[in-house]
């Protein structure tokens, strides 16, 4: 009896590599704009620096040493936020698929907390936790709640009914439903908020260190835009930011990859 | 249009390297006055970014018709010091107020700004603490809990030239960051021995809640250039008698705000009204003020004059600075400073 | 016929099923059942009213019904899954009260946990009672053997056919050696030929395993070439309407029944059935 491969190509078509292709085509495109757009402008370096430039600043900040403890500060307060605030909303947001009564008492607040700009209140955290990487991690922390909490919620619910019917029926203990099947069945979800959570730390990090910070890479912007007045340095730390992010993105992807594998 | 001004402007810091070293000599200040057929330049003027009573000569010369008997259409833009020499480097502001010393690392980097009239001539950064504390010298803050919002800008730079004259570096003090700007907060609760600020804020603040400080200067260890006005290097070329009437009547105001601050006041609450709300403060703010507008240069020279030495001092200095932010060679003075703007 | 006939449980996991086949294996006696009303009603209308059935060990039970007629809301009950409101479910003699190892349950939909391997998945009710690793996976491996499901232990359910999945529901359903096995429509999504192989294919299993089966269906021609006892169910609340005697020798083969006989039988149940339709015809 044969396994039916008919449909259609799955993880071979993931894999072809014409994705990353047109990734590099679309990246040089990119490029191409923007050095046209620094010609035909004719914008002074100061304010629009053409990308050989940018890229010359960036490997030379690198290899001078400039670029990698604030690289390395932004990361450290990015991965403990990203944990803190990610462990709080699986543990919430599964609170709040169980129960519709928890759910309607307190998603308003969340959601008032969400849509309290989180730009307004770093300073406030800045005040309460000192200038040193708690307040950094409290920020994140807060910006990745949100998403990952709801994607949660949203995952754990939509854990097929026929199957937690079936759970029943072989008797399941309620440990067990949720261990075997709640969490493996909401992975996609949850994995869903994962990476919306990872790419907001980045953001949160950043804002963190304009609250007030020593080290960072928020803190070198402000360095770059206010004390040195080196645009190129600017557009070579923001190139380092978005690099940290789709670094960061891409780690979520593949360990979403081992952890929920082949399903549809 | 624009792309040609903003093609030229790029073209520009080749040109002034080509004239570096020819010094222009000032040419004779129109009067200021404005000819009744041609229309009143437009200015647009660049002010700190919040309102402040510290502006009141710019208030004044608005309020009593000087900038409009000079031909000029002022209009007050605020905008924080990098974005503010960002723009007028790039010609979108003609002229604005800026600290000294951030124009050195701009020009560094190729920002085609002069300065061109001295505002503040005494350095207004300083390092403020109780009367109480013991602390008279550079010297004692050795050791002592210094509280500064960031380490980095003019009080970064005063902070590093203060210590630098007793033999300090900031690792022989414990640098507590204030990003909130609550290091007077903090030095008045005694969580801090010292701090950064400004000598016409948070001292006078200080002083009008009970509390008397002790105030330390930089202007005799490093003279280190005050706020003053910054414009374009192409704005000048293409708006000069218009920047030098502009010049000549805020330095008027300042000279009448010297001899009845009231005028000031009255000024500054006419164009920002909340500003008027507080008479004793703002007036205290606006005295301290002041007492930065002249100095010994000034007295000689004239309200306004730029002292080269002390620019190439600070040059000297900031080049020497560990972490300097001085990018690639010092500029010259030259490439620093215009003084055609001003009276001869 | 033979219907006692059982599958050689020496084990190799050091787990013994016990006796897998209680004495007057399950019974529904006086059941009624209304479903629980939701805000704002006071009660449902019955769903079933004072129904009773016998199933005998090893014995083959269809039962036939239209939609609405509560056959899936009994087989539910036999399970163990729904409480009666009144009258009892008993097991071997004993009242049920809930989902019990001695049942196993195949639904509708095969219900296979998409994250999972077809192994995985069959030996899922053996996880669930604790054995070890290496007995679920010999376990598992000889009900997929059973089934007739070779060579995809390790592929992900959706890779599967419709009916590869079906096979594998109903491995899993006899992993812990009910002695009793409840289907729900089971064939329903398939095709009618694949149908016709299932049904050889469920004949063989039972006789090999020697499980008493309900097996919920709307296919008359199902329900005769696999049962011993059809009961015909009529709309919600009027019980079971007959019972029909399937006198045919086993096993039995598709082709070879006699065709007078079982469509008389057939006509007799449509019969049954029509009786509840207000006898239009």
């Amino acid at each position: 009896m044969s396994v039916d491969r008919s449909a259609i190509g799955g993880p071979a078509a993931r894999r072809s590599g014409r994705g990353a292709v047109l990734a590099v085509v679309a990246g040089a495109a990119l490029l191409v704009g923007w050095k046209l757009l620094t010609v035909i402008g004719g914008y002074p370096p100061f304010v629009l620096p053409p990308p050989e430039l940018v890229a010359a600043r960036f490997v030379g900040a690198w290899a001078d040493g400039t670029m990698l403890p604030h690289t390395v500060t932004t990361l450290e307060e990015v991965l403990l936020g990203f944990t803190v605030g990610a462990s709080a909303a699986l543990v919430v947001g599964y609170a709040l698929a169980r129960s519709t009564l928890i759910e309607e008492a307190f998603s308003p607040y969340l959601v008032a907390a969400q849509a309290t700009p989180i730009l307004a209140l770093a300073p406030l955290i800045a005040l309460w936790f000192g200038s040193g990487i708690l307040s950094k991690v409290v920020i994140c922390s807060l910006i990745v709640f949100f998403p990952v909490a709801i994607s949660t919620m949203v995952g754990v619910r939509s854990v097929d009914g026929q199957l937690l019917e079936l759970c029943r029926a072989l008797r399941a203990s309620r440990r067990q439903i949720l261990i075997r099947v709640e969490v493996p069945g909401a992975l996609p979800s949850i994995f869903g908020g994962l990476r919306v959570g990872v790419t907001l730390a980045v953001v949160g990090a950043i804002i963190g260190e304009w609250a007030g910070g020593d080290t960072g890479l928020g803190v070198l912007i402000n360095l770059a835009r206010g004390s040195l007045f080196d645009t190129p340095l600017l557009f070579a730390t923001l190139a380092t930011i978005a690099i940290v992010g789709v670094s960061l993105y891409v780690l979520v992807v593949v360990i979403e990859g081992r952890l929920v594998g082949d399903r549809d | 249009m624009k792309r040609f001004l903003l093609l030229s402007l790029a073209l520009v810091p080749f040109l002034a390297a080509c004239s570096a070293g020819a010094t222009a000599a000032p040419s004779a200040p129109p009067a200021p006055s404005a000819t009744s057929s041609t229309p009143p330049t437009k200015l647009t003027v660049g002010l700190g970014y919040i309102p402040s009573v510290q502006f009141a000569p710019f208030y004044l010369a608005q309020q009593a018709g000087y900038y409009a008997a000079a031909g000029l259409d002022v209009t007050f833009e605020n905008k924080i010091d990098p974005d503010l020499i960002t723009l007028v480097g790039q010609g979108s502001v003609d002229i604005g107020i800026a600290d000294g010393t951030s124009v050195i690392p701009a020009v560094s980097q190729g920002i085609p700004v002069r300065y061109v009239a001295t505002i503040y001539a005494k350095f207004p950064n300083i390092v403020f603490t109780k009367a109480s504390s013991g602390i008279h010298s550079a010297a004692d803050l050795r050791g002592k809990k210094i509280g500064t919002p960031g380490k980095y800008g003019s009080s970064w730079i005063m902070l590093q030239a203060l210590l630098g004259s007793a033999g300090l570096t900031t690792s022989d003090v414990n640098v507590q960051l204030y990003p909130d700007y609550g290091q007077a907060a903090a030095l008045a609760q005694g969580a801090i021995d010292a701090a950064t600020g400004f000598v016409n804020n948070e001292p006078v603040q200080l002083g009008l809640a009970g509390v008397s400080t002790t105030v330390l200067t930089v202007d005799n260890v490093v003279p280190l250039p005050g706020n003053g006005l910054i414009a374009g290097v192409a704005t000048i070329a293409a708006k000069h008698d218009a920047l030098a009437r502009f010049i000549a009547a805020t330095l008027r105001a300042m000279t009448e705000i010297t001899a009845d601050p009231q005028r000031g006041l009255a000024a500054s609450a006419a164009i920002v009204p909340d500003l008027g709300k507080d008479p004793t403060t703002q007036l205290a703010i606006l005295t301290a003020t002041i007492g930065t507008w002249s100095d010994a240069y000034t007295a000689a020279h004239g309200l306004g004059a730029i002292d080269p030495t002390a620019w190439q001092k600070t040059v000297a200095f900031m080049a020497s600075m560990a972490g300097s932010p001085i990018s690639g060679p010092a500029p010259a003075v030259s490439q620093l400073v215009d003084a055609s703007l001003l009276a001869p | 016929m033979d219907a006692t006939a059982t599958i050689d449980t020496a084990d190799r996991s050091g787990h013994r099923a016990g006796p897998a086949i209680p004495p007057a294996a399950l019974q529904a006696i006086d059941v009624s059942f209304s479903y629980p009303p939701s805000d704002g009603r006071t009660t449902n209308p019955p769903v079933l009213e004072q129904l009773s059935l016998t199933v005998r060990p090893g014995e083959f039970v269809a039962l036939v019904g239209a939609n609405g007629s509560g056959k899936s809301t009994l087989l539910r009950l036999l399970a163990g899954l729904l409480p009666p409101t009144a009258g009892r479910i008993e097991v071997g003699g004993e009242r049920l009260t809930a989902p019990d190892r001695r049942i196993g349950l195949v639904f509708q939909e095969p219900r296979l946990l998409p994250w999972r391997s077809v192994i995985d998945n069959v030996a899922f009710p053996l996880e669930l009672a604790g054995w070890p690793i290496a007995g679920r996976r010999a376990r598992a491996r000889e009900m997929l053997d059973l089934v007739g499901l070779e060579g995809v232990d390790d592929e992900r359910p959706h890779r599967l056919s419709g009916g590869m999945r079906q096979r594998a529901a109903i491995a899993r359903a006899l992993a812990l050696e009910p002695g009793i096995l409840l289907l729900d429509e089971p064939f329903s999504a398939l095709d009618a030929l694949t149908r016709e192989r299932f049904n050889v294919a469920l004949q063989e299993i039972w006789r090999q395993t020697g499980t008493s089966v309900v097996l919920v269906t709307h296919s008359i021609a199902e329900a005769i070439f696999l049962a011993d006892q059809v009961l015909v169910l009529a709309r919600a609340a009027a019980g079971i309407v007959g019972r029909i005697e399937i006198p045919f020798a086993r096993p039995r083969l598709l082709g070879e029944l006699d065709a007078a006989d079982v469509s008389g039988l057939a006509a007799t149940v449509r019969e049954l059935l029509e009786i509840d339709d207000g006898g239009a015809r």
